[in-house]
């Protein structure tokens, strides 16, 4: 093996060079083809679906043949809602770091709008679209849009606002040294050093926005039927008619859908994305895809990339004069800026005005009640994650600490932490029927299999980051188990547990929403909480009761996240971080 | 006086006696990707009470890594680790360690830090205390008990590590490389103060073995030093120092001892006699690990002090770890750019050329040099013969590995492109991972 006579070597050598050669055929350009294609396909698929007449009930064909066409149009949604998403991040968060003023009102705003459950809005944005639209599915379908939306952007803008805020100085400087004009700054400085966060936020909000989805395409409302076709309708007429193999086909769609998307989408986005890391040197091997290499023996592809290269690179260019602008304003933004903060300030004052008229007609006793369902709400939400870390805690810690283990269940963890929970709630709550269990405890169940990923997720996360001299150390001073957990583990892990609170918790308000609530063999099954009260002030076209329990939710969530949680972080930071 | 012998003959029967012996310890890594690196082959080394070893080496010839294996926290893959002359099974019981990097628990003051190892060992409450108080003014820190680490400088951090690891009487005090992260100033004095907690005999810790790439501070505190080499690891020689104590940075025999360990690791890292080398090596050269702008670097500031200058003495100027100017040193050798007669290294004529030529004739001289060595001369002649003159990263992984399989193939990789791309010999494209002809 060692001393192969050269001749083989050559041999060899002439071989990977002829395959190399012979890669870069045009199969892989019908691949890019036919891909194409398909994309365009479904977006056909979904505007017929749009203007296609109103339908009363929604009608799913159950064989497996039709399922294809049912996971496109799930699928189309989702990435229809992301692009919004992610314009709503590049304009929101570019104007919110540009302009100092509107930040002060823009932030605590995004900050609100993130930590409010947004399916509370769910029943009430259903009923006014749909009525909005009457004769067509777009009220339906901008609903369900609309509320992937809201599971997605916001905490993309986020990360985006704090990447272009901690551009580095030096870079800022030299920016504006070569006069770079605010769409140069942005495409050359800026936009790369924010694509990593962007990055990894955009997976985290599509895999949020499948159980935003999942519930938007399956929610009816007293005998009012708001499901739109899709896989989430698929299994929710399935369990209906009890048809086992149809609900396991759609578990696989959905599968195949959550894995596809990662492989085909998501891995290539990041390994492209790590030409834009910021720190240099390795942590760790280099992620990889098969997916981006096969796309780089494209020549179309190769074509593709440089035209969108060329085309971005001589927008508009439009050099000015002056010798130093200053690098945190864009000057052609001004007057734009000062209208559409005007407006939105107007638009804001006209909300607050009306809905103060409305709660002004809600008699006291309804308040009263409205205020003890939230409590009764807000313990369940807090038992499903005390449920949550009980379990999550002990696991995370086994797979982060072992690389074995996590290696084996890291992808598994991945999918399941994405796959939306609230396409299992029928079969759970089946199930909980049957062993006589009342949806008031069932409901608790419920919340915990939406949210107990995020735990051990975070977890997992936290106990891979433990640094290995302390770990040695322990390890050296012969450390118990309990001692470990207790003065390595359990601190080292606290930031990251207390992030998977968060949004553990989080996610629970909103699963309060289908959870507390549940269409069952064509018969509403209910436990006393904000959530199903929500629900029926829906139904009953009581609007006022509606606004006052959506706002005690907002407000409660809110008050929460400011009394319990940001002091935990705050705890967190100061105590128990590893960073210095 | 002191004697220096070679590692075959060095202390491998100390019958009894000795503290911890290590015999035939051969250790390898398991690399991410399914790879062996061999880090230590075959190294004996016995630890006698109330001494101070060190081990001394490069970066990379696993002088950590054999530390640990003598504490107990890396099990190695062949050979045996006694302990009073009973095999060592899991840690070494009469061992503590005092980390590079401190290894301490952020969220614990220092004298949680410290109270929790004796916990940990099962000592009562009233009596840790007491201890924990003792280790506590052994090394100067009352006052800082109830500081968190983060509030503390790199020299009082590593004052708690070492307070940590006396806390538990440990008959053996492992140190690895505890003062590379502390400054100069402060490091000198700790080093006095380890010495004297070491010399009262009657008290623990009985001996110490510290790991170094320091050699001054090798000289100030060792009675035996082991000099390790890299590629796999292993015992070049081991030094006997009975300098009298305390020992004075400045004594001539402090220097001379000093100069010897300089003498001992050329004649082992850059040794002389390949100079009658034919001029077509039969092998293939491993490539230091080197950048060509350090050897660029190099070359100019031999050029500013007449051309010849004493290694050591350059590693200390530009302030390097000698086992990386060495490395330096051998890659400028390998282009013939300087000659490495015992520890002088000297600019050649071809340096001179290299250093008097304008930046186009400067690549034009790297490239030749380059092509004098095999490696590059097969790529090359491989890269020519293709018709799209184009090779990928694996194919010229495949031929280090062939050629040289006990060296970090990727690291030689990595090389082996900086080089020709200064060059301007051939092109890389990272993403692609393909090579082609500039």
């Amino acid at each position: 093996m060692s001393n192969s006579p050269p001749t083989w070597r050559r041999l060899w050598g002439d071989a990977t060079a002829a395959l190399h050669r012979a890669r870069r055929s045009t199969w892989v350009d019908l691949l890019v083809v036919v891909g194409l294609a398909g994309l365009l396909y479904g977006l056909i698929d979904v505007a017929t679906q749009w203007t296609a007449p109103r339908r009363l009930s929604v009608e799913i064909d159950l064989s497996p043949w039709a399922l294809p066409q049912y996971t496109l149009l799930s699928l189309a949604r989702g990435l229809v809602a992301y692009a919004v998403s992610l314009l709503f991040t590049l304009v929101y968060g570019y104007w919110a770091a540009k302009d100092k003023v509107a930040a002060r009102v823009l932030i605590p705003l995004l900050d609100i709008l993130q930590s409010i459950p947004v399916l509370a809005f769910l029943p009430g944005l259903l009923l006014a679209l749909s009525s909005a639209f009457r004769g067509s599915n777009v009220g339906l379908e901008l609903a369900a849009i609309l509320m992937i939306f809201t599971g997605q952007a916001w905490n993309m803008t986020f990360s985006f606002y704090y990447s272009l805020r901690s551009v580095p100085h030096d870079q800022q400087e030299a920016a504006t040294l070569y006069r770079f004009n605010w769409w140069q700054r942005l495409r050359w400085v800026e936009l790369p050093f924010a694509t990593m966060g962007l990055v990894w936020n955009s997976m985290m909000s599509m895999a949020g926005g499948w159980f935003f989805l999942m519930i938007t395409e399956s929610y009816r409302l007293g005998d009012v039927d708001f499901r739109l076709p899709g896989v989430g309708s698929y299994m929710s007429v399935a369990v209906d008619e009890g048809r086992v193999d149809a609900m396991l086909w759609a578990l696989l769609a959905m599968l195949l859908m959550i894995v596809g998307l990662d492989q085909l989408l998501w891995r290539p986005v990041v390994v492209w994305a790590q030409k834009f890391r910021v720190e240099e040197g390795a942590g760790g091997p280099a992620p990889t895809s098969w997916f981006l290499d096969v796309l780089r023996q494209s020549a179309l592809a190769a074509r593709l990339h440089a035209w969108a290269a060329r085309t971005t690179m001589r927008l508009p260019v439009r050099r000015h004069a002056e010798s130093a602008a200053s690098p945190t304003v864009a000057t052609p933004w001004h007057g734009l800026t000062f209208v559409a903060f005007a407006g939105l300030m107007l638009f804001l004052g006209y909300g607050a005005w009306k809905l103060v008229g409305l709660l002004a007609s809600v008699p006291g006793r309804e308040w009263l009640i409205t205020l003890a369902a939230a409590l009764v709400t807000l313990a369940r939400v807090l038992a499903s994650t005390a449920l949550g870390t009980i379990w999550a805690v002990p696991a995370g810690l086994a797979i982060g600490l072992s690389p074995r283990l996590s290696r084996i269940f890291q992808p598994v963890v991945q999918v399941a932490a994405s796959f939306p929970a609230p396409m299992l709630f029928p079969m759970v709550v089946a199930v909980l029927a049957y062993s006589h269990v009342s949806l008031g405890w069932g409901s608790i169940v419920l919340m915990l299999l939406g949210t107990q990923w995020y735990i051990l997720f975070n977890v997992i996360a936290g106990a891979m980051a433990v640094p290995s001299d302390l770990r040695e150390a322990a390890r050296s001073y012969r450390f118990s188990r309990w001692q470990r957990f207790r003065y390595l583990y359990m601190p080292a892990v606290f930031p990251h547990l207390v992030t998977g609170w968060i949004t553990a918790a989080g996610g629970a308000w909103n699963a309060s929403i289908v959870a507390e609530y549940v269409s069952f063999r064509g018969n509403i099954v209910e436990a006393w909480g904000l959530g199903s009260q929500i629900n029926q002030a829906t139904a009953a076209a009581n609007f006022p009761l509606l606004a006052v329990s959506v706002l005690v939710m907002s407000t409660m969530v809110v008050v929460f996240n400011r009394l319990v949680w940001r002091r935990l972080y705050e705890l967190a930071e100061r105590r128990f971080t590893l960073s210095k | 006086m002191q004697q220096a012998t070679s590692a075959a003959t060095a202390v491998l029967h100390q019958p009894n006696g000795s503290l911890c012996e290590a015999s035939g310890i051969t250790h390898d890594f398991a690399l991410p990707n399914g790879k062996h690196l061999l880090v230590l082959r075959d190294v004996s080394l016995a630890i006698q009470p109330n001494e101070v070893v060190a081990l001394l080496g490069p970066s990379g010839c696993g002088k950590s890594t054999l530390l640990r294996i003598l504490a107990g926290l890396i099990r190695p893959t062949a050979g045996e680790v006694r302990y009073h002359d009973a095999p060592l099974v899991g840690l070494n019981p009469g061992a503590a360690i005092v980390f590079q990097s401190f290894a301490l628990y952020p969220w614990l003051t220092v004298a949680q830090n410290i109270s929790v190892v004796l916990t940990a060992a099962n000592i009562a409450s009233t009596e840790a205390a007491t201890r924990a108080a003792a280790a506590i003014r052994m090394v100067g820190l009352s006052g800082f008990e109830q500081a968190y680490p983060r509030e503390l400088s790199g020299g009082m951090k590593q004052r708690v590590g070492m307070a940590r690891a006396l806390a538990v009487d440990p008959e053996i005090l492992f140190m690895d490389e505890p003062f590379s992260h502390v400054d100069a100033l402060t490091a000198e004095s700790l080093r006095a103060e380890v010495i004297d907690i070491w010399s009262s005999v009657e008290s623990n810790p009985s001996s110490i073995v510290i790991v170094s790439h320091d050699i001054k501070e090798v000289v100030y505190m060792a009675d035996r030093i082991v000099i390790l080499g890299a590629n796999p690891g292993c015992i070049r020689s081991i030094v006997v120092n009975d300098l009298p104590r305390p020992r004075d940075y400045r004594a001539p025999a402090f220097l001379e001892m000093v100069d010897r360990l300089h003498d001992i690791i050329t004649g082992h890292e850059l040794p002389d006699e390949p100079v009658a080398a034919p001029p077509r090596l039969p092998c293939m050269e491993p490539l230091p690990d080197a950048q060509a702008s350090e050897i660029v670097g190099l070359l100019e500031y031999l050029d500013a002090r007449g051309g010849k200058q004493d290694l050591f003495q350059i590693a200390s100027d530009t302030q390097r770890e000698f086992g990386r100017l060495i490395n330096i040193a051998e890659a400028a050798e390998m282009l013939d750019f300087v000659d490495t007669p015992k520890r002088m290294v000297i600019l050649t004529e071809k340096g001179r050329q290299f250093l008097q030529a304008d930046a186009a004739g400067r690549q034009t001289l790297w490239r030749a040099q380059l092509l004098n060595l095999r490696l590059f001369r097969d790529i090359n002649t491989l890269l020519e013969r293709q018709p799209d003159h184009r090779a990928d990263r694996d194919f010229v992984l495949e031929t280090i590995i062939l050629n040289m399989p006990e060296e970090n193939y990727e690291k030689v990789f990595e090389t082996f492109v900086r080089w020709g791309r200064f060059g301007d010999l051939f092109a890389y494209d990272e993403t692609s991972e393909s090579l082609w002809l500039a």
